[in-house]
């Protein structure tokens, strides 16, 4: 289905039936040294989505006493030379690993077109729908040998298997949604029924998934094997979901609430193994009352995001994790009556860290008043090539194929933004 | 008791415009007079106090007071002194009437956006903060007179009229009275319906706060949120008893009405007060405590965010926001540039109540 160069990293299953007699292995059991290279060699991203838009001007681009500017101060973060927000200070103290681009202009103006835009990187038009970029990411990577699902959505309200979000690559390469971070309902073997009686239970409905099958488009069915699959294999790792038993201290850091449960959640699937982790938070379009919403959710955006940068940096993992902060839009310059922003594409701001991103970088820039790019637009389809090429993906090299048709992984007429390259 | 709105405001008692509305280049936090009448003051999103002198035929525009950051948040005067804090902290004092009019200034008063400041006769200046502070500050001076933690976010502070005791209004819906200057807490007016938490965000809050004349009705005014990001919204204010027992309540009619953004107390025994709106919604009212009904609700400009009532108590002065303020995307004005919003200011005579 595609040339990636994943068909050329040597997994775990290759190394344990090929190379399984040799000194790195004892018995079938994986040396830590060799573990520790298979752990260096993920290529993991974490995609923390602000759903309905966060304020590029009380965050990551503000304009301090200007017409737009708004309330709130700048501050200066631990690179000379760049400020950024007052209700953003933890992620000031971590600049030495963020890349902010600051002229992001994309094309929709609504959440319905914008989101799905920016997230299936607006590719040319060829009549396909293009996959999310978990989806795509999870194709082009893989799982890591994490024996965990490669792209998993950690989300507020209801779970399920998403698989919307694979577009022409399938549906199991969706997303495997953990509603309000909990595991899948009823993924436990209930006390009740004894472990061979389970045994039995999955035999019967493994033949009936085969009737079920041989009558239906194979996709579909294997889509709904693959997500049995994925349950299963968290429900070997159950104690993930368990954050009472992470210290205190983790707790208080990322926060109590949604957003910082969640991050603390998938802090603990990305050292798992987890390929792709979404984490979603909702509530961010705010076209009322916006600078005291900004004053209430930045800060709880802020804490736990510069959390799981420090703890990822302190484990050695942000050699492994792109960390990628996004939402469908910006918001306006113009303060509405009700002393709100409203949505804007026209120029905003995303910030990232982690694998292959140059830390201590802001690239691009917008005009005084903050209501005009300044220097060359980068759209979604830029920033796709830039996070492809930060995992070690050449987007022109690699291609998807769908039923024989080649497929661009990315935008053919856009580039990277390579000052945010490492 | 819910004071519902009605359809149509009885002629006998409704407010008359007075000319057309004058425009500031800005949009507006609060508007006050001054206590001869003579002059009119916006605390200004561009981090100006501007000043209309009102004693002529039309409003004329003078030299606005610089000095501020951010949004300039809040005004209170006292006599020819008016005291004003920004978004930054910064609280400052100034002759309104002199041409060189700064007296004093605190750079660093509140960490970040001081939200309000409250001034009577005889009363040090009292200034609340997003820092979770409440300060009193020598009106001569500038010095700091003392100091209370309430670790919250402070949105309302109001002194009752003998300046013997101070109000503050936090985020979550939480009035405290402190004796001043000992900062006893005498007692708490709870108002949590105007909180909410919805998702993540903290919504709503006591945006004002306000006494009546004699000082023994306490009306504590925000909105009742229904959701975060919109912000969709029912005015609501509750009359509280100097003990804390509640009297009565206004209520707005549905949730696109927004907050109550600004109130004022006329002597004839009732309250003006403005609602902030969705865009193209908000109006002003005014309201007799313990009545059933609003008497009159409306007014042509939408978006009302203050009313500042004229010393004789005649006139009211009523600040908006521009009609077509909102939009996605790049919004085009007249002549083609990106277009910032500003503040129609209307004056309306006031009935014989």
């Amino acid at each position: 289905m595609l040339c990636t160069p994943v068909e050329h990293r040597l997994s775990r299953r290759r190394f344990m039936g090929t190379a399984g007699g040799t000194a790195l292995s004892l018995g079938g059991i994986v040396t830590p040294a060799f573990a520790e290279k298979l752990r260096k060699e993920r290529r993991q991203v974490l995609f923390v989505w602000l759903d309905g838009g966060m304020s590029q001007l009380e965050s990551w681009d503000p304009k301090p006493n200007t017409p737009f500017g708004g309330p709130f101060r700048p501050i200066q973060t631990t690179v000379p030379g760049i400020q950024i927000s007052e209700l953003m200070p933890q992620s000031a103290k971590l600049m030495k690993h963020l890349a902010i681009v600051r002229s992001v202009s994309t094309q929709d103006n609504s959440h319905s077109a914008g989101v799905d835009r920016i997230n299936r990187g607006d590719p040319k038009n060829r009549g396909v729908v293009y996959p999310y970029f978990g989806s795509a990411v999870s194709k082009l990577v893989g799982n890591n040998d994490s024996g965990l699902p490669s792209y998993i959505w950690v989300k507020p309200m209801s779970g399920g298997f998403i698989y919307k979000d694979a577009g022409f690559l399938g549906p199991k390469f969706g997303a495997l949604a953990l509603g309000d971070g909990k595991p899948p309902e009823n993924l436990l073997r209930p006390k009740e029924l004894a472990p061979e009686d389970d045994d039995e239970r999955n035999e019967l409905r493994k033949l009936l998934d085969t009737s079920y099958a041989a009558q239906r488009r194979k996709e579909f069915t294997e889509a709904n094997t693959h997500a049995f699959e994925m349950a299963a294999q968290l429900q070997k790792k159950i104690e993930l979901f368990d954050l009472s038993k992470l210290p205190q201290k983790d707790q208080d850091r990322y926060g109590t609430h949604d957003l910082g449960r969640h991050m603390l959640l998938a802090r603990r699937l990305l050292e798992e193994g987890v390929t792709f982790v979404k984490v979603t938070s909702y509530g961010w379009d705010t076209h009322g009352d916006h600078f005291n919403g900004a004053a209430s959710l930045h800060p709880k955006f802020d804490r736990p995001f510069a959390a799981i940068i420090e703890d990822l940096r302190d484990r050695g993992m942000l050699d492994n994790v792109l960390v990628i902060a996004c939402a469908e839009f910006g918001r306006t310059p113009r303060i509405n009556g009700h002393i709100g922003r409203d949505h804007w594409p026209e120029a905003w701001s995303v910030c990232m860290a982690g694998r292959g991103i140059k830390g201590g970088v802001v690239a691009g820039k917008t005009n005084d008043r903050g209501t005009e790019v300044a220097s060359d637009p980068v759209d979604i389809g830029g920033l796709f090539h830039t996070w492809y090429k930060a995992l070690g993906i050449d987007p022109k090299e690699t291609e998807f194929r769908n039923g024989g048709q080649p497929l661009p992984i990315a935008h053919e007429e856009m580039k990277p933004v390579k000052e945010v390259l490492a | 008791m819910n004071a519902q709105q009605p359809k149509t405001a009885p002629a006998v008692n409704a407010p008359k415009e007075l000319g057309k509305p004058f425009t500031a280049d800005t949009q507006i936090n609060r508007i006050r007079f001054s206590p001869d009448g003579k002059l009119l003051v916006a605390a200004c999103f561009d981090g100006t106090v501007k000043r209309w002198d009102m004693s002529g035929k039309e409003p004329a525009e003078g030299p606005s007071i610089t000095g501020h950051n951010g949004w300039v948040t809040s005004i209170a005067f006292s006599g020819e002194a008016l005291f004003s804090v920004d978004s930054w902290g910064r609280l400052t004092a100034s002759s309104v009437s002199a041409k060189e009019s700064k007296l004093w200034s605190v750079e660093n008063a509140h960490d970040g956006w001081a939200r309000g400041v409250s001034k009577v006769a005889g009363s040090d200046v009292a200034t609340c903060g997003k820092d979770g502070f409440v300060r009193l500050w020598n009106p001569k001076d500038g010095k700091k007179v003392a100091e209370f933690d309430v670790k919250s976010d402070v949105l309302s502070v109001c002194f009752a009229p003998d300046g013997k005791s101070l109000v503050a209004g936090d985020l979550f819906g939480i009035v405290r009275e402190f004796e001043v200057p000992s900062w006893k807490v005498l007692r708490t007016f709870e108002a949590k319906e105007l909180h909410r938490l919805d998702r993540i965000q903290d919504v709503g809050g006591v945006k004002n706060l306000m006494f009546s004349g004699d000082g023994k009705t306490l009306f504590v005014a925000g909105a009742e949120p229904k959701s975060g990001g919109f912000v969709q919204c029912i005015p609501l204010m509750i009359a509280f008893d100097r003990s804390g027992k509640r009297l009565s309540q206004f209520k707005g009619v549905n949730d696109n009405e927004g907050y109550i953004t600004d109130l004022a107390w006329h002597p004839d025994g009732y309250v003006i007060g403005t609602t902030s709106g969705q865009p193209g919604q908000g109006k002003f009212f005014l309201w007799k405590p313990g009545e059933a009904t609003a008497f009159f609700s409306g007014g042509k400009l939408p978006n009302c965010h203050s009313v500042a009532l004229h010393p004789q108590g005649d006139k009211i002065a009523v600040s908006a926001t521009n009609a077509n303020s909102s939009g996605n995307g790049r919004v085009k004005g007249m002549g083609g540039e990106y277009p910032a919003n500003n503040s129609p200011i209307q004056m309306w005579s006031l009935p014989k109540v």
